[in-house]
């Protein structure tokens, strides 16, 4: 009962920020909403790319290829068949002669972010480290080449456009939740539960009988099928998009965002991808002049140096995060069985 | 069908960048050595020095060297003692991290320095003058080519007498090797962190010179590419050794190098693909370098 | 009992909230070998890794000649003239026994005298037989006189040793006390932290048996034929 209620609480928090945040968004002019609109689709995507970096604690930099995959697959196959036609001549007859609606879509990013993933993982997922670091990224700059030059499955070096913008505040918010709820379900259940423990202590777990290269697969797979889906809900947001929109910019922003909320946390990935986006939003707002209780113009440029330098001083100051790495919880409400991290003694 | 692009121009150039790659790979690897970071913002202390060469392009050459070098110094002595040292012992994401927004801090600085005069890229001039061409035995060749090499062999060769014949070298060697047992010894290592942030800074500013003359017009971007590429190459080769890592570097920038070289047909395009299919092939095989050939007891850690 | 050199006061050390040392009292004088002996977790290497600051010290007092050298870094603390021999040797394998030794003066104060290196020489021949060889290449035995050796070219004042015969062959073993035994006449105090319960106490003017980080007893150089008392104190 108790572990009930204590998950219950963990869940509100990232749902009820989500929620205000959806709902903030029917409030603000329609020139603002993109704003907020684009926050809920870091959250999805941060929160995906947490599913395998958070649980597992492998550091990847090809997260946003499932992104990539999934904008593109979603948008491809969603621009009308009259506009394609003239278009995108160059795609395999499959493709060009055939377009579906919203919600398949949604699945279908999903299903090939997954399927993509497990198949890249199934080698990937036995590195570890720096060489799992450096391999996820040439899986990026793999992924950006082929669907930057391969004109059959997409629109190549030019950009895909008149898809259907589909994402508003609905889609967003609800698209956010699944991907929130999708990742908690994932981290309680018991596959989660024995990656985590690897996480602390691979070579125990692996003791325990916990087979750490499947486990990470299966983070890796779900983790690319949500960011496959969050690619979708990115497209049908801009209605338009090129490769470098997912690629290297993307990539630091998004694994940015995680770290600054905090890495081992769902509510640290939500947190991060929403105070991130909050304070990109603001000060970009602020090199056009805004009124605080006094008038904030910043110099036009200076949004990234302010950004990069919160970013900074936040990782220096708190390393763990702003949420401190732990999970939502109501200060107050009593934990069952607190933890305290120990420092290993001297070998 | 990179044989097709083998003629001397290419490859001299191809290993003109495996030498500017290398250097970059041992200033990376210096630092990781000893402090377990890696410095994404590597390439910003060489952009840094691009654009002191460019705003001081009316300089004579010397001055304008010097600047610099003191410079790109000045800025890797700030970056350990504000961002480095407060983040010494945190996990391996959070100091890459870290080093991200330092990047982006000082791209978005270049930006706003540079636009100052309302378009983006300056050009460094000073010593254009190397980017002419003279004839070797018949076959063309730029004078920054052989001064990318030369230069790059004169700076291992000196980094190696450093490292191996001084007690300050003795010391940065075995606070790589172990950081624990050479604090131990009484290691003075916040002096051997600082020796080797001044060293990644020089070879920074190096790098800086070189790649200015091959490539006069700086953006904030400036190098920002090519550290990436670094930072696979070394891992690629090893990052756990000096000599394993420079070697990563050279591999890496020969092969990109080749690549660009090569002439722009259906299949070259997907090039990329197969260097960086080649790079996971490598670290599955291999992960922990290419050239971590075990633990040779002879081997130095140069 | 001669001037203290290093006193341990009360001293606690935790990690998280497990206490590993609790309130740990000795002393060493001048020119003396104190053993330090007990099972495996009861606290003898953390012990001495807090004498050298790399683990913090959570309460009471670590002394060099009555000054406190609690919460300096272990750089300093080895440069003020104290040197550890760690578990394990810790030597430099791919660098030249030299190298190795060189290292050692890291933590030199003096800057005159005779060549430190040589008089590591002359208590290790083979080491200057090798000394252009690898440290990897070394045997146990060897490697554990390079390790010995490097503390000792700093010219400490007090030289900790952690478990200096672990691993090695009985042979080697007999080696490493003599060298102690050598060690000793150059007036270098020694705190040594063993598992060879009845070659510390023979050899150690006194030996403390830890146990749960507590001092349990304090066994002479008298006890070492009394095996049964030194049973009894690991068992206590």
């Amino acid at each position: 009962m108790r572990r009930y209620v204590e998950g219950a609480v963990q869940l509100l928090g990232p749902v009820a920020l989500v929620v205000v945040v959806g709902i903030l968004s029917t409030t603000v002019s329609s020139a603002n909403r993109i704003y907020f609109l684009n926050a809920l689709v870091s959250v999805a995507m941060v929160v995906a790319i947490y599913v395998f970096v958070g649980n597992s604690g492998v550091l990847s930099f090809g997260q946003i290829s499932f992104v990539a995959v999934g904008a593109f697959a979603a948008g491809v196959m969603t621009v009308p068949l009259d506009s394609k036609k003239g278009v995108l001549t160059e795609l395999f007859p499959l493709l060009r002669d055939h377009s579906i609606g919203n919600i398949p879509s949604l699945l279908l990013a999903a299903g090939i972010g997954g399927l993509f993933a497990l198949v890249v993982g199934l080698p990937l997922m036995r590195l570890s480290g720096l060489a799992a670091g450096i391999a996820t990224f040439a899986l990026l700059e793999i992924t950006h080449n082929i669907l930057q030059q391969w004109t059959k499955i997409g629109p190549g070096a030019t950009t895909l456009s008149l898809v259907p913008q589909t994402t508003g505040a609905w889609q967003a918010t609800l698209g956010a939740l699944v991907a929130i709820a999708g990742a908690f379900a994932y981290q309680r259940s018991r596959l989660g539960r024995q990656l985590r423990a690897s996480r602390e202590d691979p070579a125990a777990a692996q003791g325990i009988g916990v087979d750490v290269h499947r486990q990470r697969l299966w983070a890796f797979t779900f983790s690319g099928a949500l960011a496959g889906f969050a690619g979708a809900l990115s497209v049908h947001l801009l209605g338009s998009i090129t490769t470098d929109q997912v690629y290297l910019e993307l990539t630091f922003l998004t694994l940015a965002m995680l770290v600054f909320g905090g890495l081992t946390s769902l509510w640290g990935a939500v947190v991060g991808a929403l105070a991130i986006s909050g304070l990109d939003s603001f000060l970009g707002q602020a090199e056009q002049g805004v009124h605080i209780g006094f008038k904030l113009d910043l110099p036009t440029g200076s949004r990234l140096v302010f950004l990069a330098a919160i970013m900074a001083l936040v990782l220096i100051l708190r390393p763990s995060g702003l949420t401190g790495g732990g999970e939502f919880r109501i200060p107050g409400l009593r934990r069952a069985g607190p933890r305290e991290e120990a420092p290993a003694p001297p070998a | 069908m990179i044989v097709a692009a083998l003629d001397f121009q290419t490859v001299s150039d191809a290993v003109a960048t495996g030498a500017v790659y290398a250097l970059m790979a041992v200033g990376i690897g210096l630092v990781f050595g000893v402090l377990r970071l890696v410095n994404f913002s590597y390439g910003q202390l060489i952009m840094a020095g691009a654009y002191t060469l460019a705003f001081t392009s009316g300089w004579p050459v010397w001055a304008s060297v010097s600047t610099c070098f003191a410079v790109v110094i000045a800025i890797s002595l700030a970056m350990e003692l504000t961002v480095f040292r407060p983040l010494r012992g945190q996990s391996p994401a959070v100091m890459l991290v870290t080093t991200f927004a330092i990047a982006f801090l000082l791209q978005a600085v270049a930006l706003i320095v540079d636009l100052r005069n309302d378009f983006i890229g300056e050009v460094a001039t000073s010593i254009s003058a190397l980017n002419e061409a003279i004839t070797v035995g018949g076959v063309e060749i730029r004078k920054v080519t052989i001064v990318a090499i030369g230069a790059a062999i004169v700076a291992l060769v000196l980094l190696a007498l450093l490292l191996t014949r001084t007690t300050i070298g003795l010391h940065t060697r075995a606070a790589a090797a172990d950081f624990r047992t050479a604090r131990l010894l009484g290691v003075r290592v916040n002096r051997v962190i600082m020796f080797t942030v001044v060293l990644s800074g020089v070879l920074a500013a190096a790098v800086a010179v070189i790649l200015t003359v091959q490539v006069p017009l700086v953006s904030p971007d400036f190098a920002l590419h090519d550290t990436i590429i670094v930072l696979v190459g070394v891992v690629v080769g090893g990052l756990d050794r000096l000599w394993t890592a420079t070697l990563g570097g050279f591999a890496i920038g020969f092969a990109s190098g080749m690549i660009n070289g090569a002439l722009p047909t259906d299949n070259t395009v997907y090039l990329p693909s197969v260097l960086f299919g080649i790079v996971i092939l490598v670290l599955l095989l291999r992960p922990a370098g290419l050239f971590s050939w075990g633990r040779r007891a002879s081997a130095e850690r140069v | 009992m001669p001037e203290p050199v290093l006193e341990l006061q009360g001293l606690e050390v935790r990690y998280g909230s497990v206490p590993a040392v609790r309130g740990l009292s000795l002393e060493v004088g001048n020119g003396e070998i104190v053993g330090l002996i007990g099972p495996n977790g009861a606290g003898k290497s953390t012990t001495l890794h807090a004498i050298m600051g790399a683990v913090p010290a959570h309460a009471g007092d670590v002394r060099l000649h009555g000054r406190s050298i609690r919460g300096r870094p272990p750089e300093r603390i080895a440069r003020a003239g104290v040197a550890l021999v760690p578990e394990g040797r810790r030597i430099f394998s791919d660098f030249t026994v030299e190298e190795n030794l060189r290292l050692g003066l890291a933590g030199r104060r003096k800057r005159n005298g005779a060549d430190p290196l040589q008089q590591a020489y002359d208590l290790f021949p083979v080491l200057h037989e090798f000394r252009r060889r690898s440290a990897g290449a070394l045997s146990g035995g060897q490697q554990q006189q390079l390790a010995i050796g490097r503390a000792l070219v700093a010219e400490p004042e007090v030289l900790l040793l952690d478990e200096p015969s672990l691993g090695l062959a009985p042979m080697a073993v007999d080696a490493v006390f003599e060298a102690l035994r050598q060690i000793r006449e150059r007036e270098v105090t020694i705190l040594l932290v063993e598992q060879r319960a009845l070659h510390t106490v023979a050899l150690a003017d006194r030996t403390h048996v830890l146990a749960g980080g507590e001092l349990r007893l304090t066994l002479g150089p008298a006890d070492a034929a009394n095996k049964d008392k030194i049973i009894a104190a690991y068992l206590a």
